[in-house]
């Protein structure tokens, strides 16, 4: 009886594991599978674009045999206004080319290194099923070509990048793009597609240390990052070169993560995904406000712009976007759309007890003072400029102009020419309480920012001749002079 | 005093000749320095042991353009228009090509480059001398410049430097720095060839030959070296395992090596 008792159980265990097993094997047979005995007769090149642009969809159906010819560059270039960085690219920028291609299509993918190029170099595409996703057949020297023939068996997302040795240094330096392998029938459409790739860089310097800045092994190994931003440098996709669309259209972003270390909580300000393809994969996830993009992953998130107005894209790790360069932005423009948001409606005075001026440094750090010998009017304007980028923009506006009845502008401010500080104290000392600027009412809190001297002379010699405020200079003396009086 | 020296000179011209070597040779004694034998610990960590280097000698600073047009007038078989496809890739001494004379001048004190691993070697035999190994040339490379202690960072800076910044206009040999053993510019000038630059690609070589062809893709590069803070280290691995022995490459040259003490 008890033997029977073991069978029993036994046979009933072998049946559940067939049941599952079976269950396995219709799970991997669900996707459209390439049938590796057909082989694709028509041949076309692969066009390549540069961020934030996306190839369009092969208008015609069916598989093809694809050439993609992709060039190695080193270069250097702008990471951020006044620091330059050598990057080493695929295709000449960061990221690299996107490409785009079919599930089913047979890719010969050709790798070039230039000849001017220090270092030998390959490729891993995540979309390849093959050892090294490449990267084996395809390690080059300075001056060489390598070939390799791969079919794309999955539909999806993928990161490609450099995986020659030190990788993390190659990635480091911008080795990475994406490459899409669209179902076969291809994508839905959509208005509007871009290309956003996330990735941080390590410089010897500290985030707006002026000049060239080489790479730091010790950060990167920290991952200490003094740059995360979005496109390969700090404003690639946002300002003048941010991304626009009209109100009522579709957008799909194509987002990336090169990583090297940093994982991105991908978040645009102002939008909600109505889809995502969680992960750059198959799985749609729908009403998503923040998706994650893993290092070396990708997601593809779409939304409609329902109203006109500036939406960020940002790293919802927040220090990342609003000061290491993690933000990219879309200019959403047509007809406002009150069904949909009202816009302010009504702003009143709340100020609860205990609120005080916020410092943007932390109050152990010491300013430190350095010995710099005083500026020319046009030296200061210079340096303020990138000082005014770095810390005022984001809330006064690229152009002054601020934001009526939240930031006040500093253009022809009445304000700040009645101050007989020309405006010192509301640089090292912050500002908050109700004031009247230029007529308009406004009751915010400006944190103190933490400039040295010669910095603030800067800053505000900018803002003083580039804003029609009336001119003038300021010398880091004179900020020196009142710093003391405050003590 | 000076007669004297021209004299000794000459003596020492005749028994270069008579021993059947150019006189070249001898012009070339004084550019090499010895290195005592000693240990090199290698990179990959599939080698516990360390390797000992015996004592050899090593050319002072990488052969320049002036010196390889020499052999190539001595040696017509490597110039370019007759080198055979095998020994050197297309690119070969391609930066000769079409120079001005203003040109010629300041590319003859630069280290020749675009030399594939046939001609580096054949140059080197042709002075009764041989390309160093990777050991011997990684041994002698990791002496600190002169009056710097071998555990400050200044090689990791100057190897930093060079790769993190382009390249600018070539430099002529020995305007970098010195090492203690007397060494010009193994770091910060060019990449140079080694005698068994393919050594990591061969199965007869026993150091490790499965761990490091995949050790220098992806992830898995960081697992199995010695010191994985030595990232400068990695790229020279990588790249000589990207070589072939027919490649040339415009930011590749070469220095020689000797066993023994060089004639006479």
């Amino acid at each position: 009886m008890k033997r029977n008792t073991y069978l029993n159980f036994f046979i009933i265990t072998l049946v559940w594991m067939m049941l599952f097993s079976l269950n396995s094997c219709k799970d991997k047979s669900a996707g459209y599978q390439v049938d590796l005995t057909k082989l694709p007769d028509r041949e076309v090149f692969a066009e390549l674009t540069d961020a934030p642009y996306v190839p369009p969809s092969r208008p015609e159906k069916g598989n093809a045999f694809v050439r993609v010819d992709l060039e190695i560059i080193e270069k250097t270039e702008r990471l951020a206004d006044g620091v330059d960085y050598t990057f080493w690219t695929f295709g000449g920028q960061v990221p690299g080319k996107f490409i785009r291609i079919r599930q089913g299509d047979l890719v010969e993918f050709h790798l070039h290194n230039h000849p001017d190029n220090l270092l030998p170099h390959n490729i891993d595409l995540h979309a390849v099923t093959g050892p090294g996703g490449g990267a084996e057949a395809s390690l080059i020297a300075p001056g060489k070509s390598a070939q390799f023939t791969f079919r794309a068996l999955n539909q999806g997302l993928y990161v490609y990048h450099c995986a020659t040795a030190p990788v993390g240094m190659h990635i480091a330096n911008g080795m990475y793009g994406l490459i899409l392998v669209e179902p076969l029938e291809g994508l839905p459409p959509v208005d509007h597609e871009f290309y956003i790739m996330q990735s941080e860089f390590y410089t010897t310097g500290s985030f707006g240390e002026k000049g060239h800045q080489d790479f730091d092994m010790q950060k990167a190994m920290d991952e200490r990052p003094d740059y995360v931003v979005m496109n390969g440098a700090v404003g690639a996709a946002s300002g003048n070169n941010r991304m626009k669309v009209k109100v009522g259209e579709t957008v799909r972003l194509f987002i990336g993560n090169g990583g090297p270390n940093l994982v991105s909580s991908f978040h645009v300000i102002g939008e909600i995904f109505n889809k995502v393809y969680v992960e750059g994969g198959t799985l749609i996830n729908k009403d998503v406000q923040t998706t994650l993009v893993p290092a070396g992953g990708a997601a593809i998130a779409e939304f409609k712009c329902e109203v006109p107005g500036t939406l960020h894209l940002v790293d919802h790790s927040i220090f990342r976007a609003f000061n290491k360069g993690a933000l990219a932005q879309i200019e959403v423009q047509g007809e406002e759309q009150f069904a949909v948001f009202t816009g302010k409606q009504k702003e009143e005075v709340y100020l609860p007890e205990g609120s005080a001026i916020q410092s943007i440094s932390s109050g152990k750090r010491q300013i430190e003072q350095l010995d710099i010998p005083e500026k020319t009017l046009e030296e200061r304007i210079t340096a303020g400029q990138i000082l005014y980028k770095q810390n005022c923009m984001a809330c006064h506006m690229e152009n002054g102009s601020g934001i009526t009845g939240t930031f006040p502008p500093l253009v022809n401010s009445d304000f700040l020419q009645a101050r007989s500080d020309h405006g010192i104290g509301v640089v090292l000392d912050g500002l908050q309480g109700e004031i009247m600027v230029n007529g308009v009412k406004y009751n915010n809190i400006m944190p103190a920012v933490s400039l040295n001297d010669d910095q603030a002379a800067s800053v505000i010699t900018y803002v003083l001749n580039n804003f029609d405020n009336g001119g003038g200079l300021v010398t880091a003396a004179k900020v020196k002079e009142w710093r003391n009086e405050q003590k | 005093m000076n007669r004297n020296k021209n004299r000794i000179g000459i003596i020492w011209l005749i028994i270069g000749l008579v021993l059947g070597t150019s006189y070249k040779l001898i012009a070339q004694d004084a550019s090499m320095v010895k290195i005592p034998d000693g240990y090199w610990r290698p990179f990959f960590k599939g080698t516990d042991t360390l390797i000992s280097v015996s004592t050899f000698y090593l050319d002072k600073k990488q052969v320049t353009n002036e010196e390889y047009e020499q052999f190539v007038a001595h040696h017509p078989e490597w110039s370019s228009e007759k080198v055979k496809p095998v020994f050197a890739d297309e690119n070969y001494l391609i930066h000769w090509k079409n120079r001005s004379e203003s040109d010629q001048r300041v590319l003859s004190k630069q280290p020749v480059v675009n030399v594939s691993w046939f001609a580096a070697r054949a140059y080197c035999r042709s002075l009764g001398k041989r390309l160093p190994t990777t050991a011997e040339w990684e041994y002698a490379a990791s002496a600190p410049p002169i009056g710097r202690s071998i555990n400050d960072s200044i090689l990791q800076e100057i190897i930093a430097n060079w790769y993190s910044r382009r390249i600018e206009a070539g430099k002529p040999v020995g305007s970098i720095y010195e090492n203690s053993y007397g060494l010009w510019d193994m770091y910060g000038q060019v990449w140079e060839w080694v005698l068994d630059f393919d050594a990591m690609k061969s199965s007869d070589d026993s150091r490790g030959q499965d761990v490091i062809p995949q050790g220098l893709f992806c992830g898995s590069a960081s697992m199995d070296v010695v010191d994985a803070s030595d990232y400068t280290g990695f790229i020279r691995f990588a790249f000589r395992s990207s070589l072939k022995g027919n490649y040339t490459v415009r930011n590749l040259g070469f220095r020689c090596a000797a066993s023994s003490a060089p004639h006479p």
